[in-house]
């Protein structure tokens, strides 16, 4: 079932390339409607999704697995090469294979409006889909990286064909950005597929979940534990972990490597902004779950107050660069900075809370930030400018318009009752708690936390205001007024499920913790074991 | 003279007992003096003889190859002169089929190309070339080699002076037949030396190996140099890379597509044997070598990626990719073993293909627009789409990204290397490792201009640009996207070649 989920949209594609331009206007709609098939799949993956597997590091407790031999090599002296095609699901990927989905939809909902070479678009757009389907089933180190690089190239054409006018720039740029981190990590890769041996077959494996067992390791592995192999006076698994981490951190981003995503979301039409906050920010975080943590467990340990500061910064120095923007967008694509940092904040305490809030996060986050780059594209399709100075009293031209950028406002800064405060809090209330479990994290970096959430707070609101209240004023006149019209029923429709979302999830919270607590305890114990 | 008559009859049998070995040599041989004669008294009247004889001569000489594959033969002959292994047998296939390419191609640049003088006597030249490449993978004595690599540099200085009609098309053929000429009569110089400390010149022997190891070795250092001259120009690896660019960028496109494939394949596959034979032992020549080869890697790859970044000629840029490329290719050749074969034959291939295919689009994209400069390209990705598809999944190949063919031999070269890395524990490995992993990175700064250049920008008329036509279809370019094709299909299922070279 989750090949069919992951390779639907590339039917999708091949339809699409085959059908002449003449039917132009029919493929948002055949993206639509396999995009539609996929969500619904993912729907019936999370209805019967069994709770109680507690996944990450055995194949037993995963679910709708797929295990196929795939490519099989022998390498002489080297020894057999095994690489699977390998897809399961667990607690902590199911909630993002469910917002993939979701996401995808609200940025097909949001291109109806495109015109420029429809083909290439939808055709990219399916691709893309696919990839981060894949990227979010691989269970096979080989398969991720596969998918993680696949996901780069329609993204890159996406920005940079349809993007705005520096677009060259921020495509190549986001592109260099994301390879730099991904050619290192092949090198892990590679490492690590050397030093460890499937158990049954005797030969080196890809195989993600053989890689966690410290079993599975050569006695004088390279990233074996018990070699203790140094590089230039560095343990390898340290180097290991914090190689696999620069690769991830560039997606969340962290600050200092956060600079490609401001450039790549303005530069960006809307519903690829859409995918890039709702989805592409969240492959990083799973990227260090998934990988970082669940390989190297211990290196995660030592390194754990590192990655914390790290999250404290990124937390603060978005929120503070957010408070300074005048372009709307750069000022959301900011706030995805901050907001990104809880998640490496979270993860780094290595607590069931934080874990737990951590995901969580990127789930909330996944929704909400699209739905404000969709508000953000409202604008810009009416008028071209998305200068927050350039705009006041929007409450009285766009009521609507006012009312649902109020309430995806209120959520994402992290209003009790809206989803973002359960995970922000969540993830504060474990990074409190960790000091008392022993991880490292000291309790400062709690605080630092929660001063973040006030400093959205002060961004959000002050935008708000200066943008809807007051009188209405617009630095292009009339001409301006005459063409901000007020929401139309598709925008509606497709911001509605999300703020419903928000607002479920918020006052629901169980429908994610639930299947992901299992998930998350066996992670954190994995982990807790090198204490 | 006496006493050698005892011996006739034995080396007479042996002489005649190698023939079978030499058959796709002595077919090449045989087509090449047909493909004179046909240029001779056919071209009049058939102008294509000779491209017709070079072609089916080719193919027999492919068939032959492919039954000595079959056979599995194993073996030397004419007194060692000549060697025959899967590694031969292998890369003569590879190179023989490449070579038919080029017939095509150059076949294709004479069609194309008003008034170009007659090219039969070329494809007589291409197949000496390839005789010379035949023997350069099958054998492991100096004598031999030296003949083959000559029989190659002869074959091709020709080559690129042949079409030379403009003033930059003699200089470049004149500046590399000046470098050739001086890097040549250098390697002899060191082989004189070899020779002079071991009294043999079989490079594999053991009467080598011992006598390397009690030469002094200052002076084998300056041996050692000279010899790599020879073979550095062929590769133009850093610091003999300098005559490439200008080369490249001269000669017409089927040539600098012959020069980028064929003879890189054929002195990788040499400079691996050399390796193998020297760097198994453990004594002071073998750390100097491999020290010696990281070196040189790494500096190839450093400065050719870093060099392809300022070009805005596409062929110039070609041209400093591939020096970079011989990076890796030298890391390959570094870890070659004898049975890990496989390996090094899946890089050469796909390199192969990956080469011609580009070098088939610029060919295309000339001929459509009158010029390689990367800028006349933009907006073309809309007018074309097939090309253009199909020039950047090559391109996605060439920096090794997945899903592509390129991405799955250099992961197996990496894991040969990380595998040599763990086994001598040689910062060197993990030095080429880590310089070969970040060059990728930079390489895709100079490859991605090619595709953003056509889709990312604007179309805009341009008076000095001929307006492209995609009407045509031929040989050539269906050829071009077969590969690019198989690059995906080979990417995704290695298995498919690499059972097939083991």
């Amino acid at each position: 079932m989750l090949s069919l989920l992951i390779f639907l949209p590339l039917l999708a594609t091949a339809l699409i390339l085959a059908l002449p331009t003449s039917y132009r206007n029919s493929y948002k709609y055949i993206a639509l409607v396999f995009t539609g098939i996929q969500f619904v799949l993912a729907g019936y993956a999370y209805m019967q999704f069994d709770a109680s597997f507690t996944g990450i590091n055995q194949e037993a407790q995963y679910q709708f697995v797929e295990h196929l031999p795939w490519i099989r090599l022998d390498l002489g002296t080297i020894g057999k090469l095994e690489i699977d095609y390998f897809v399961g699901i667990d607690g902590v990927s199911l909630p993002l294979l469910v917002l993939s989905a979701f996401v995808m939809l609200m940025a097909i909902g949001s291109s109806w409006n495109i015109t420029k070479s429809l083909k290439g678009y939808y055709a990219l757009l399916m691709v893309l889909n696919m990839a981060v389907m894949g990227i979010f089933c691989a269970l096979d180190f080989f398969l991720f990286y596969l998918f993680y690089e696949v996901m780069l190239l329609p993204l890159y054409f996406l920005i940079g064909i349809w993007g705005g006018e520096r677009r060259e720039y921020a495509a190549l740029k986001f592109f260099i950005y994301t390879l730099l981190g991904s050619v290192f990590m092949l090198l892990i890769i590679v490492g690590l597929y050397f030093s460890v041996t499937n158990p049954v077959t005797g030969a080196h494996t890809f195989n993600m979940l053989l890689m966690m067992d410290p079993a599975n390791y050569a006695s004088d592995g390279f990233f074996s534990q018990f070699a203790g192999h140094e590089v230039w006076g560095i343990p390898t698994r340290m180097i290991g972990f914090i190689v696999l981490f620069f690769a991830f951190a560039i997606k969340i981003p962290i600050v200092p490597l956060h600079t490609w995503l401001p450039d790549a979301h303005v530069e960006a039409p809307t519903p690829v902004s859409i995918i890039l906050a709702g989805i592409l920010l969240k492959v990083g975080g799973y990227g260090i779950i998934r990988t970082c943590y669940s390989i190297f467990p211990d290196a995660g340990l030592a390194a754990g107050w590192w990655l914390a500061l790290i999250g404290v910064i990124s937390i603060l120095y978005g929120a503070l660069n957010a408070l300074a923007q005048r372009d709307l967008k750069r000022m959301i694509a900011y706030s995805s900075v901050s907001h990104m940092g809880f998640v490496l904040l979270g993860i780094s305490s290595m607590t069931a809370e934080g874990v737990a809030g951590g995901v969580f996060q990127m789930i909330s986050h996944g929704f909400l930030s699209a739905a404000l780059f969709f508000l953000v594209g409202v604008i810009y399709d009416r008028v071209h400018d998305r200068d927050i100075y350039h705009y006041r009293g929007l409450a009285q031209l766009m009521p609507k318009y006012t009312g649902y950028v109020a309430i995806t406002f209120f959520a994402s800064l992290g209003l009790p009752g809206f989803s973002a405060f359960i995970g922000e809090a969540f993830v504060i209330i474990g990074t409190f708690n960790a000091e008392s479990v022993g991880t490292g994290i000291p309790r400062w970096m709690a605080i630092m936390g929660s001063i973040g959430i006030l400093l959205s707070a002060a961004y959000l609101l002050w935008t708000l205001q200066r943008m809807f209240f007051g009188e209405t004023r617009l630095y292009g006149g009339e001409a301006w007024s005459a063409k901000l019209v007020d929401l139309t029923a598709r925008e509606q429709l497709i911001l509605f499920p999300s703020l419903a979302l928000a607002l479920i999830l918020g006052i629901c919270p169980f429908l994610v913790f639930d299947n992901l607590n299992a998930s998350v305890i066996n992670l954190v114990a994995m982990v807790r074991q090198y204490i | 003279m006496n006493e050698f008559t005892y011996y006739i009859t034995e080396f007479l049998n042996h002489i005649i007992g190698s023939i079978p070995l030499f058959g796709a040599e002595l077919l090449l041989i045989a087509t090449f003096i047909v493909s004179i004669l046909g240029s001779l008294f056919l071209a009049k009247r058939f102008p294509q003889a000779t491209f017709n004889i070079t072609c089916i001569g080719l193919i027999l000489t492919l068939f032959i190859l492919l039954q000595q594959y079959a056979a599995n033969t194993v073996g030397g002959g004419f007194f060692d002169l000549l060697l025959i292994d899967r590694l031969s047998i292998i890369s003569r296939l590879l190179m023989g089929f490449s070579a038919l390419v080029i017939a095509l191609f150059m076949r294709q640049y004479a069609l194309k190309t008003k008034n170009a003088r007659n090219v039969s006597d070329a494809y007589s030249i291409l197949l000496t070339a390839t005789l010379g490449l035949f023997l350069l993978v099958s054998s492991t004595h100096w004598l031999m080699l030296y003949i083959a690599i000559e029989t190659v540099s002869i074959s091709s200085y020709i080559l690129v002076a042949y079409f030379a009609a403009k003033k930059q098309q003699s200089e470049a053929a004149m500046k590399y037949i000046l470098f050739g000429s001086v890097c040549a009569a250098i390697m002899l110089y060191g082989l004189s030396l070899i020779y002079g400390f071991t009294g043999n010149l079989n490079f594999a022997s053991q009467e080598q190996l011992t006598g390397l190891t009690s030469t002094p070795n200052v002076v084998m250092g300056v041996a050692f140099f000279l010899l790599f001259t020879g073979i550095g120009f062929k590769l133009s690896f850093v610091p003999f890379h300098a005559w490439t660019p200008d080369v490249y960028e001269g000669a017409p496109t089927a040539i600098t597509a012959f020069l980028a494939t064929l003879p890189k394949v054929a002195v990788v596959v040499l400079l691996a044997r050399i390796l193998q034979s020297w760097t198994a032992s453990p004594f002071f020549y073998s750390d100097i070598l491999i020290y010696g080869v990281t070196a040189v890697a790494i500096a190839s790859m450093l400065l050719g990626n870093m060099a392809a970044l300022r070009q805005q000629q596409v062929k110039r840029m070609m041209a400093y990719s591939s020096i970079g490329q011989i990076g890796i290719l030298l890391m390959a050749a570094l870890v070659y073993q004898g049975d890990n074969a496989h390996i090094l034959l899946y890089y050469l291939t796909i390199y192969t293909l990956m080469n011609l295919a580009v070098f088939i689009f610029i060919d295309r994209l000339e001929h459509q627009l009158g010029s390689t400069t990367i800028a006349d390209y933009r907006g073309l990705g809309k007018k074309q789409p097939l090309l253009f598809s199909c020039f950047t999944f090559v391109l996605i190949s060439l920096i090794g990204l997945p899903p592509t063919a390129g991405f799955m031999s250099k992961l197996l070269v990496f894991s040969s290397v990380f595998d040599s890395f763990q086994s001598t524990g040689s910062t060197c490995y993990l030095l080429l490792l880590i310089i070969g992993a970040s060059t990728a990175a930079i390489s895709l700064f100079f490859y991605f201009k090619i595709p953003t250049t056509a889709f990312l920008k604007d179309y805009k008329q341009d008076s000095t640009v001929q307006n492209p036509n995609d009407s045509q279809v031929d040989t050539l370019y269906i050829l071009a996207i077969i590969f690019s094709f198989s690059l995906l299909i080979l990417g995704l299922f290695p298995s498919l070649l690499l059972n097939i070279l083991k």
